[in-house]
C-alpha cells in the first residue's frame, strides 16, 4: 500500500496539472491583493471614509490576516474545489483514457487498494494545496498589506453574528486548523469526483460532472427558493471548515458536520470500491 | 477485504457520529430562549411586531381586520410596551387600543415621507402617564414613548422603528439618526431601540459573499451594538424566509434577559412577521 500511495505521489508531482494547481492559485492570490488593496485605499481615504465609521473604518481593519480571510472564504468556495475536482476525477478514468488502468490491474494488488492509494494521493494534493494557499496569502498579507488582528463583523462573509476579534497568535492558529478542516471538507469534493472517475472513461467528463454538481448545488443553496432544501446538499455540510475561523468555535456544529462529511466520503468511497471491484476493464 | 471493512466501518462511525452530536443551532430551537441567571428585582415585557403584510397583497400595510387577533396577542402576553410598524394611521391604533379594552395608552408617528406608521403602545399600569413623542429619521419618523413601572423605578424610553426594506444606504442612515437622536436625549435611565430594521447580518443568510449592502448593513447594525445591545438574538428568525430583522436593542450592561423569544403562532392573515418578545430584568 505504502508502495502505492508513493508510485501515486510521483505520479502526480511529475504531471503538468499539480504545478498549474499552484501556478493559478498564486494568480488567484494576485488578484485578490490587487482587488483587496484597491477597494481598501477607496473606502478608506476622503469622502469613502463616511462608508466604514463604525467597523472597517480604519485603515488597520484591513491587514494581512483579514486580507487571508477573504481570500481563502473566497477561493475555497469557487476555485479550489475545481483543482480537487480535475486531480481526483483525472485518477482512474485517467488511467482507462491512457490505457495503463488495464496494467495496473493485473498486478497482484487489490482494486480497493489502487481506489484507496488513488484517494490519499488526492487528500495529500488537496491538503497541500490549501496549506499553500493559506501560507502565500499570510507571507503577500504580511509584506503587502500589514499585519493586526482579525477583526470580525456580521455581515459580510456570513462568519458571525456578533462583532468579535481575533488576536492575531490565535489567528495564525486558526488558520492552520483551517488547513485541515478545509482538506477535509474538499475532501466531499475529491469522494465525488473518485466515484465518477471510476464511473466514466473520460476523465474530462468525470471532472466536468463533480464541477457542474458542486457549483450547482452551491448556487441553488444560496437561492432563498430552495431553503428547506438547503440542509440536504453536501455543500452545506461543507460549511463548517469556516468555523475555526470565529471567535468561539463551536465544537458541537464543528464535529457534527465534520462527521457528516466523513459519512458522504467514505460513502462515496465504499461505493467507488465496489463498483471498481465489478467493473470490466476492456482498454 | 480489510481495506473496505475499514473503510464500512468509518463510514457507519461518521454517520454515527452525525447522529449524535447534535449541531448547536438545532440545541439553540429546543432550549429556553436566551435567559440570563437574573437576581434583579423589576421586569420589563417589550413586544415588538411588524403586522404589515407581505409583498403579494395589494394593502401590504397593516388590515384592520386583523388587528382583534393583535390585540389577543398582546393581552395574552401583557408586555409593559409594544412597538408596532406598518399601520395605516391614527385611526388603526385607535380600533386596536378599542380592542386593548384600554389597557394601554398609544401614540402613532406624524406623517413624514412614507405612508405608514409606527406606533407605542405602554401598558395602563406603568406610573403616571406617559409622554410620547416623534423621533425624525431619515425622511419619515419613529414613535417613542417615556414612562415608569412604578414610581420608584427607572425612567424607560422606548423607540419603535421601521427602516427602509429596499436600500441599504437608507436603513443605515435611518439606524444612525434614531441612534444619534436616542443619545443625544443625555437622559438617565433605561433606553430601548426596537422594531422592524429590516437587516438580516445573522450567519443565517448566506447569500452574500461580500457586497456593498451587506457592508452597509453591517455598519447599521455595528453602529447600533456600539451603545446598544442586542436582546433578543437568541430568539431567531422573525419574518418569513428565515430572517431576523427585527430587533429590540437595549442598554448593555444594566439589563438581564429573563427571555427572549419570538411567538411564531401569533401572525395571522398575509403577515410576514412575527412578534419578538423580549423579557429584561433590572
Amino acid at each position: 500500500m505504502i508502495t502505492q500511495i508513493r508510485l501515486e505521489f510521483l505520479k502526480l508531482v511529475r504531471s503538468k496539472g499539480f504545478y498549474l494547481s499552484f501556478a493559478a492559485l498564486s494568480v488567484f492570490v494576485l488578484l485578490m491583493l490587487w482587488g483587496f488593496y484597491t477597494y481598501a485605499e477607496k473606502k478608506t481615504s476622503g469622502l469613502a471614509t463616511e462608508q466604514f465609521k463604525y467597523t472597517y473604518e480604519s485603515r488597520s481593519y484591513f491587514n494581512g490576516l483579514t486580507f487571508t480571510l477573504y481570500s481563502l472564504l473566497f477561493a475555497f468556495s469557487l476555485v479550489i474545489p475545481i483543482f480537487v475536482a480535475m486531480t481526483a476525477g483525472g485518477q482512474i478514468a485517467g488511467e482507462r483514457s491512457t490505457g495503463t488502468l488495464r496494467m495496473m490491474c493485473v498486478r497482484p494488488v487489490s482494486r480497493a487498494s489502487i481506489v484507496m492509494a488513488k484517494f490519499l494521493v488526492v487528500a495529500i494534493h488537496t491538503y497541500l494545496l490549501l496549506a499553500f494557499f493559506i501560507t502565500l496569502n499570510l507571507l503577500v498579507g504580511l509584506l503587502f498589506v500589514g499585519w493586526g488582528n482579525l477583526e470580525l463583523y456580521p455581515g459580510p462573509l456570513n462568519l458571525v453574528d456578533a462583532p468579535g476579534q481575533i488576536l492575531r497568535d490565535d489567528a495564525l492558529w486558526r488558520f492552520a486548523y483551517a488547513s485541515f478542516s478545509g482538506t477535509w471538507a474538499l475532501l466531499v469534493v475529491a469522494a465525488i469526483a473518485t466515484l465518477f472517475s471510476v464511473i466514466f472513461r473520460n476523465p474530462v467528463t468525470a471532472v466536468a460532472a463533480t464541477i457542474a454538481i458542486y457549483l450547482m448545488l452551491y448556487i441553488v443553496g444560496r437561492i432563498e427558493f430552495f431553503v428547506d432544501l438547503r440542509p440536504l446538499f453536501f455543500t452545506t455540510d461543507m460549511d463548517f471548515w469556516r468555523d475555526v475561523l470565529k471567535p468561539e468555535i463551536p465544537w458541537h456544529e464543528l464535529y457534527h458536520y465534520a462527521a457528516t462529511c466523513g459519512a458522504y466520503i467514505f460513502g462515496l468511497l465504499l461505493t467507488s470500491i465496489i463498483i471498481f471491484e465489478h467493473k470490466d476493464i476492456t482498454t | 477485504m480489510w481495506l473496505k471493512s475499514l473503510i464500512g466501518l468509518l463510514f457507519v462511525l461518521s454517520l454515527l457520529g452525525a447522529f449524535i452530536v447534535k449541531p448547536a443551532r438545532e440545541r439553540e430551537m429546543t432550549d429556553s430562549s436566551g435567559a440570563e441567571e437574573s437576581r434583579d428585582s423589576k421586569h420589563l415585557r417589550i413586544l415588538t411586531w411588524n403586522i404589515g403584510n407581505g409583498n403579494l397583497e395589494s394593502e401590504t400595510r397593516a388590515h384592520a381586520e386583523d388587528l382583534p387577533a393583535v390585540a389577543v396577542v398582546i393581552l395574552e402576553n401583557e408586555p409593559d410596551a409594544v412597538a408596532l410598524q406598518e399601520l395605516t394611521g391614527e385611526s388603526q391604533l385607535k380600533l386596536l387600543l378599542t380592542h386593548l379594552e384600554n389597557r394601554y395608552r398609544g401614540y402613532v408617528t406624524s406623517k413624514g415621507n412614507s405612508d405608514r406608521f409606527d406606533a407605542v403602545l405602554v401598558t395602563t399600569r406603568s406610573e403616571g402617564n406617559a409622554i410620547f413623542e416623534d423621533v425624525p429619521a431619515g425622511d419619515h419618523f419613529a414613535a417613542a414613548a417615556t414612562f415608569r413601572l412604578q414610581k420608584d423605578s427607572l425612567e424607560i424610553y422606548l423607540v419603535s422603528a421601521h427602516a427602509d426594506a429596499f436600500s441599504a444606504s437608507r436603513r443605515r442612515g435611518f439606524s444612525e439618526d434614531v441612534t444619534d437622536f436616542v443619545r443625544n436625549r443625555g437622559k438617565s435611565g433605561l433606553t430601548f431601540i426596537t422594531g422592524d430594521f429590516n437587516f438580516d447580518v445573522s450567519t443565517r443568510n448566506k447569500n452574500n459573499l461580500f457586497t456593498d449592502d451587506a457592508k452597509q448593513d453591517s455598519e447599521s447594525y455595528a453602529y447600533l451594538l456600539k451603545y446598544f445591545r442586542d436582546l433578543g438574538r437568541s430568539a431567531g428568525e422573525t419574518a418569513i424566509n428565515n430572517r431576523r430583522i427585527d430587533y429590540v436593542f437595549g442598554p448593555t450592561k444594566t439589563v438581564s434577559v429573563r427571555r427572549a423569544e419570538v411567538l411564531r403562532d401569533a401572525a395571522v392573515g398575509a403577515m410576514d412577521h412575527w412578534p419578538l418578545l423580549v423579557e429584561v430584568g433590572f
